[in-house]
């Protein structure tokens, strides 16, 4: 059976010669190319690949950033491709399947498949342990924005999709809740809202034994009961 | 004729005790030029003493002394200046007043003038600025020639009655005269030639001083280190034969040779508070181990008992320090305070000499650091890496781009120019920027204004192309949009003004530690035409970054 990849590199000749590599090898169909964490995310996210070959030295979001912005439930088998290995022995810390050198050789990239193909029939987890997010990116319509985890006082969805409130604006983000929540200080207070902690200003108790939250722009978030154990404790009272 | 035999043994002896003396490290007073107050007061002790000494080796003469006291206030005056010379005669005068006798008043009177008088001539020689004189033993003799009538006139003029003054007179006049000129000459003969020796001496050792000089400075060409610190130290061992020679730094001991160096280890901080005094106060300190021990901090059993320790200055820094041990029981005055001091002098000056042999040397370091810093080794993959990919599609252009990076190599690896054109920079940019353009395609634009007559300026070779690395890798390479970088080339105020600007506005001073290359690019220019020019860069963030370097109107030469 032949594999789904993505390949994520911020240079094209680099895209264009990881995909014509993968082609020769004839057991790997290559879904898409992208230059960038946010589109790497993106295709992620909607075509679900077996495996993506990922360069670590991406502008703005790089390559170990951009995992830790992918549910776990989704993340594909990862394959660090490098120009230089400086960065080799912090892939396999992180426990990525392997990692491959620019140029890629052949022979080398046949076994990394194979590699790959093992750890899918094995089902064997990926322990990936990836960094906080400190900065969220926010794409815009004509540039990307990166935003503050400290500046940003709740973040909340609905069918429009994830929005990060901070003091005066609103961000749109491609990030899930689940992932922000798992991997950010912002905590659960509502199926559909994250709370930064320090942007606290009031805890208001209502009669059903929920509440709402006032933060300190005075934003009202409200708590749902299913959390409210866990904020109290997380907040300590 | 028995009074002038008398007075002449009596001179012999003076002889003697003045010879004994110019051996005593109190006789080196009379090496100085100033005075302080506290010498004078040890001269004035002295002299006086001398003088009272001679009243009391006198022969008394029919109620009356025939003396040699006119000795010390005459030399006292001649040395020390009128108000010495006063006071040792009045001391003298009134202790001779105390004895009694019908000369009693005439003689504390007469001694007293004659002391002043002696530093009256002290002052003439000062002011006709010749103070040298004061040692001609003929000036020593005619002074007190003129002092001893005075007194003999003096003796008839004051005492009574005055046909005993008389008789007197004719006793004494002749041998006093004739012995306390010749004993005053005498003395201080003795007291020239033994300065005479000391300055040889000096000489000597100023002669030494250069020899160690020279030597030292071979040493110091790469600066004060471990290495250095103990060729230097052996050499002033050599040199000065004192009994060890330590050389720190300002926290630890840079070498040691010499007696104690089984306790005294190089490396180790600095242990004794002298040595730190030193350093702190900027100040020579001097265990003589006669009034004052020097008592080793590591080991009790260290046989060191005297050191000097001396600053060594850089500018207004002290930089360490020279210690010279002597050790017990053996006499250390022949390393003597000036000789270290000069020593210490010497080093530093020797030091501030090689100081640019060293930043020379340094450069040349750095530069060879700033080579390997150039051979990027994530540039090269990604390039190879790129051509591998275009050769599939273009071979032509794959081979093209092959040779851009041979040259960019060769370039590097040549490196035999210490300076080149900015022509010569520039291609050196091209053939970096053809690759990394087809390496990031859209994302980088490159756009040049360079004023043409300024392309055979020069400049230190490997100033631009850190640069327009640093934009990209800084800069260019953060967005997630396209990249430009403007490269200018113009006059400002009849300065060179070159400029590399990236449109990310990515570039922080302390996240982004500049690489070597790009702080030499600075230091670079700043040795060679100094600190008035060199790199700037500022970054208004997402905006631009752009680095600046400012040269003088000709370049750097």
């Amino acid at each position: 059976m032949n594999l789904n990849a993505v390949i994520i590199d911020d240079e094209f000749n680099a895209r264009e010669e990881m995909e014509y590599l993968l082609n020769q090898t004839g057991s790997i169909n290559v879904l898409k190319k992208c230059s960038n964490a946010l589109e790497g995310i993106k295709a992620i996210n909607s075509l679900h690949p077996d495996v993506i070959f990922l360069d670590i030295q991406l502008p703005a979001i790089n390559g170990f950033d951009m995992l830790s912005m992918i549910e776990e439930s989704v993340l594909p088998r990862v394959v660090f491709v490098t120009a230089y290995d400086e960065f080799a022995l912090e892939a396999f810390e992180n426990d990525a399947i392997d990692y491959l050198l620019k140029p890629v050789d052949k022979i080398r990239l046949e076994k990394t498949i194979e590699k790959v193909n093992n750890s899918i029939q094995q089902n064997t987890v990926q322990k990936l342990n990836l960094p906080q997010i400190t900065k969220i990116p926010s794409v815009g319509t004509n540039k990307v924005k990166l935003i503050d985890v400290d500046c940003i006082e709740y973040v909340h969805s609905d069918e429009t999709g994830v929005f990060m409130v901070c003091i005066d604006k609103k961000y749109f983000t491609e990030i899930t809740l689940k992932v922000l929540e798992s991997k950010t200080k912002l905590f659960r207070c509502h199926k559909q809202y994250l709370i930064n902690p320090d942007k606290i200003d009031e805890i208001l108790f209502d009669d059903n034994s929920a509440g709402k939250i006032k933060t300190i722009s005075q934003h009202l978030i409200p708590i749902s009961r299913h959390y409210l154990k866990e904020l109290k404790e997380e907040l300590g009272i | 004729m028995d009074i002038l035999i008398n007075l002449l043994k009596e001179i012999a002896v003076f002889l003697v005790i003045a010879y004994l003396f110019s051996k005593t490290p109190v006789f080196k007073l009379l090496l100085t030029k100033d005075f302080k107050f506290t010498d004078y007061l040890t001269l004035y002790v002295l002299f006086s003493a001398m003088a009272i000494i001679g009243t009391y080796f006198g022969i008394p003469v029919d109620g009356a002394i025939a003396n040699n006291r006119i000795i010390g206030a005459a030399i006292a005056g001649l040395i020390g200046g009128p108000v010495l010379g006063f006071s040792v005669g009045l001391t003298a005068g009134i202790h001779r007043y105390f004895i009694g006798g019908f000369t009693a008043v005439s003689c504390g009177l007469s001694t007293t003038l004659e002391g002043l008088l002696s530093g009256l001539v002290h002052q003439y020689f000062f002011n006709k600025r010749k103070p040298e004189r004061v040692f001609d033993p003929d000036v020593a003799f005619l002074t007190t020639l003129v002092a001893e009538i005075l007194q003999m006139i003096i003796i008839i003029a004051v005492s009574r009655p005055i046909e005993e003054a008389v008789t007197l007179v004719k006793l004494i006049a002749l041998p006093m005269i004739i012995s306390n000129s010749l004993g005053t000459a005498l003395i201080m003969s003795l007291f020239r030639d033994q300065r005479y020796n000391y300055d040889k001496i000096g000489s000597i050792y100023s002669k030494q001083a250069l020899r160690i000089a020279n030597r030292i400075l071979g040493e110091l060409g790469k600066g004060l280190n471990r290495n250095s610190a103990e060729k230097m130290a052996n050499i002033l061992l050599e040199e000065t034969s004192v009994a060890a020679v330590a050389i720190t730094d300002r926290e630890n001991i840079l070498a040691f040779v010499g007696v104690g160096k089984d306790h005294h280890i190089p490396g180790f901080p600095i242990a004794s508070d002298i040595t730190k005094d030193s350093i702190k106060e900027n100040r020579i300190i001097f265990i003589n181990g006669t009034d004052e021990y020097y008592h080793c901090p590591i080991s009790e059993n260290c046989l060191l008992s005297s050191v000097l320790v001396v600053p060594m200055r850089l500018k207004d820094e002290v930089i360490g320090t020279i210690k010279l041990y002597g050790q017990k029981n053996k006499s250390f005055f022949k390393i003597n305070e000036t000789l270290g001091k000069g020593i210490a002098e010497i080093v530093a000056n020797q030091l501030l000499a090689s100081r640019y042999e060293y930043q020379k040397n340094l450069l040349t370091k750095a530069e060879l650091n700033l080579l390997q810093a150039q051979i990027n080794p994530h540039f090269l993959f990604n390039a190879i890496n790129t051509i591998i990919a275009i050769n599939r599609r273009n071979p032509n252009k794959a081979i093209e781009l092959l040779i851009h990076l041979s040259n960019f190599f060769r370039k590097i690896l040549k490196r035999n120019e210490d300076l080149s054109t900015i022509k010569e920079e520039l291609d050196h940019v091209n053939s970096y920027l053809e690759i990394e353009k087809v390496r990031l395609q859209d994302q980088l634009k490159i756009q040049t204004d360079i004023d043409s007559n300024l392309l055979g300026i020069k400049i230190p070779t490997f100033t631009l192309q850190p640069l327009v690395e640093n934009a990209i890798k800084h800069g260019i390479s953060k967005l997630l949009g396209n990249g430009q970088i403007d490269i200018r080339v113009f006059r400002n105020n009849g300065n060179i003004q070159i400029e590399i600007e990236d449109n990310a506005g990515a570039f922080n001073e302390i996240k982004d530690k500049p690489d070597i290359g790009i702080r030499i690019v600075d230091k670079r220019i700043k040795n060679l035409v100094g600190d008035d020019y060199g790199l700037r860069i500022h970054c208004e963030p997402d905006t631009k970054t752009t680095a600046t370097i400012l040269l003088p109107s000709g370049g750097v030469k």
